[in-house]
């Protein structure tokens, strides 16, 4: 054990001895972490800035209002255009998401008991995630347009008016018409009674029970977990996964460095047995990849805010992270037997299975076959998890889908090329 | 003690190694001397468990054990020095050093004292900080060859450790090998260049396309193959060269008949062995 661990201090040693390798392994994955952290800080700010664009069918005051409101509300860039240009410029992507108000909007908006105010969203096909929050958006101010109905008595007085005129016009006489415009008469006076029954400040708001539906609420909870809430998360979770492979490019190049400048015959000639040589590899694959990641993170969380919503989930997510990414090295050092070629290999392998990854393109841009595709990918799995402890709040049990997945690909992979190496000299 | 048995090893149809038989003496220094390509990397190879031979076999044997190549015992009791350059240059002399001894299980102060003993050894006390890719190429041959002893090894393998170093650090390199011999241990030297096999070796082995030609002390080989030497005398004729076996008596000869202004005796030496031996010269 002793030999072993002597053996990956030696390799670490060197790795973080050579300057151009060290680049490549943290700082060139930390300026990628702070280059497209600060890049997308604005999107992320919250949804101010999805583009929608929205039709008013209705042309009222109410419709206007609503309007109003979704400007107000600060989650939405809405641009206003005339129907017959709508949908051709959802076709042709330049919106990704059209609002139609229909015609009677604005009426179901000042009398909520007789119809509700309805929407048309069109919705390019890649855009769900950015629709989820316009739907949240919307609900939130038709919830807060309903809100100021019921907190207004003078305006439920006047729809009251309106819907007793209506009921006397087309409803006959009887004890059912009375009762029911008996009750309308006593709609206006509900807060009022709120107040006098002393409850005004046991219910949110002067409306009592009659706030926005709870599904209002649900939707929004939702549409904030869609992202994280601070675009380094998702820019270091990608940074320590290109850490991850530029340790592993780096380690696997160590072996056919080891070759070519012959003190792998060194190696070979003391006495220590071929496993020993892979476990020290590995050992030292792992501690560097796990420090390079952890150190990533860290920066990430003390300086640039990044909060993980676990941190034991975090830690097993960099380990599995690591266990995998030294599995590959492993077998890319059974490809490439030459320091270039170990160089070559490794890239030339690494990107586009980074790609197809999410490593760089977020995954929910991608069409869905690549989507699919991209499970074979072990980048998306290391994001998965790493995401899933930064910022995606994954449980334990969620966790451990992405984590088995990488342990198996990293033991496999290792046994491959522990196999598959040839320790000769030549 | 090393022992070769009709040891071979081809590669493809190369016989890089043909039917090779010797035994190590104790505390000899034993050389491998032959031209480029002869095998004696091969041989080396083989006698450090790196290659297999295809015949024979190669023992590390006494009385008292009968060890392969491989054996963990007998690597802790062999050190390797190889032909090119095999050290790390990213970090320090004292770290290359430090990182072998703890392969061959030293540590503590056991391990210190090695490293310090090595850096004096290797004359590389004041730069043993410094990283190996900083030092001039007889600093790293010396390194090279330092780490070989780490372990303080019973036999030391070194093969062509002179290639490409200049004149100064070859003879510090010889009183490296000296040091060792006269420390008790026994060492292998393969070398192409004659005065060197000359200088150091109790015996020598001479390998041409991976057969030995011969193998025996210096004087002996000379003695058996060298064939008569060479007496130069420059008279008022000029300068002429005579064949003899007996230069005393040809110069008494040559006096008798004309008076001898100078003269000079070059006996046979290895290079001449090779000649005879081979028919090629050893340096081409
Ligand atoms: N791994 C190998 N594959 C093929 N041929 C080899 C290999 N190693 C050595 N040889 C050949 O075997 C012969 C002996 O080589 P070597 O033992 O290195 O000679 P020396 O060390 O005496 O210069 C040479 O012709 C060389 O080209
Ligand atoms: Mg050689």
């Amino acid at each position: 054990m002793n030999k072993i661990v002597a053996m990956a201090a030696k390799d670490i040693h060197i790795l973080f001895r050579d300057k151009l390798g060290f680049f490549f392994t943290i700082f060139f994955p930390l300026m990628m972490a702070i280059f497209f952290g600060a890049m997308f800080a604005g999107l992320s700010r919250g949804p101010a800035s999805i583009p929608i664009a929205l039709v008013d069918a209705d042309r009222t005051a109410g419709s206007a209002r609503f309007v109003g409101r979704l400007e107000a509300a600060g989650g939405l860039a809405i641009e206003r255009i005339p129907s017959d240009q709508a949908l051709e410029q959802v076709r042709r992507g330049q919106t990704a998401v059209l609002v139609t108000l229909r015609p009677g909007f604005g009426a179901a908006l000042d009398n909520p008991f007789v119809a509700t105010p309805e929407v048309e969203m069109s919705v390019d096909p890649t855009q769900f995630a950015a629709a989820g929050m316009v739907r949240g958006v919307l609900l939130e101010a038709a919830g807060a347009e309903l809100q100021a109905f019921m907190s207004d008595p003078s305006r439920m007085s006047v729809t009251n008016e309106q819907n007793r005129r209506l009921i006397e016009e087309f409803s006959p006489p009887s004890e059912a018409r009375d009762d029911l415009l008996n009750v309308l008469d006593q709609i206006p006076r509900i807060p009022v009674l709120i107040d006098e029954a002393g409850l005004g400040s046991v219910t949110t708001g002067a409306t009592g029970g009659f706030g926005p539906p709870l599904e209002i609420e649900q939707t929004q909870v939702q549409a904030q977990r869609r992202g994280p809430t601070n675009s380094y998360a998702t820019s270091f979770a990608q940074a320590m996964l290109w850490t991850l492979i530029g340790g592993s490019v780096s380690f696997s190049m160590s072996i056919a460095i080891e070759r070519s400048r012959g003190t792998l015959m060194r190696l070979l000639v003391a006495p220590i047995t071929a496993r020993q040589l892979l476990a020290a590899k590995g050992l030292a694959c792992l501690g560097a990849t796990l420090f390079t990641s952890s150190a990533l993170i860290t920066l990430g969380i003390t300086v640039f805010d990044v909060t993980p919503t676990s941190y034991p989930l975090l830690a097993l997510a960099l380990l599995c992270g690591s266990i995998c990414f030294c599995g590959i090295m492993m077998v890319l050092s059974v490809i490439g037997r030459t320091e270039q070629a170990a160089a070559g290999v490794g890239w030339g392998i690494a990107l586009p299975f980074t790609m197809l990854g999410g490593g760089m393109v977020p995954l929910f841009l991608m069409p869905e076959w690549m989507q699919t595709l991209g499970n074979i990918s072990p980048m998306k799995w290391t994001l998965m998890a790493y995401e899933g402890a930064i910022w995606r709040g994954f449980t334990l049990s969620e966790m451990l889908l992405p984590c088995a997945v990488l342990v198996a690909i990293g033991v496999l992979a290792f046994s491959i090329g522990a196999t598959r190496l040839r320790w000769d000299t030549g | 003690m090393l022992v070769f048995d009709h040891v071979s090893k081809c590669f493809g149809d190369l016989r890089a190694v043909d039917d090779l038989s010797f035994e190590l003496e104790a505390g000899e220094v034993f050389g491998l001397l032959g031209p480029n390509g002869a095998g004696k990397t091969t041989a080396i190879n083989m006698a450090v468990g790196l290659l297999e031979p295809d015949e024979g076999v190669v023992r590390f044997a006494d009385e008292a054990f009968d060890r392969d190549p491989r054996d963990a015992e007998n690597r802790r009791s062999l050190g390797l020095a190889p032909q090119s350059i095999a050290l790390y240059e990213q970090i320090s002399g004292a770290d290359n050093l430090r990182f072998f001894g703890r392969l061959h299980g030293l540590r503590g102060s056991d391990l210190e004292e090695r490293v310090a003993a090595c850096l004096d050894f290797a004359d590389l006390v004041d730069v043993g900080k410094k990283v190996v890719s900083k030092y001039s190429g007889g600093m790293q041959r010396r390194l090279n060859l330092a780490v070989a002893i780490i372990h303080d090894p019973e036999l030391v393998l070194l093969d062509e450790p002179t290639v490409g170093v200049d004149p100064q650090s070859r003879n510090a390199i010889f009183e490296r090998v000296e040091q060792l011999r006269d420390g008790g241990k026994q060492v292998v030297y393969t070398t192409h260049y004659m005065e060197e096999a000359q200088r150091l070796c109790d015996r020598v082995a001479i390998l041409d396309r991976g057969r030995l030609m011969a193998l025996d002390t210096v004087p002996a080989l000379i003695t058996a193959h060298g064939g008569p030497g060479n007496l130069v005398v420059r008279t008022g004729d000029g300068e002429s060269r005579h064949e003899t076996t007996d230069p005393l008596a040809t110069l008494a000869e040559l006096q008798a008949r004309q008076a001898v202004d100078h003269f000079q005796y070059l006996p046979p030496d290895l290079e001449t062995v090779f000649l005879n031996l081979t028919g090629r010269a050893l340096r081409d």
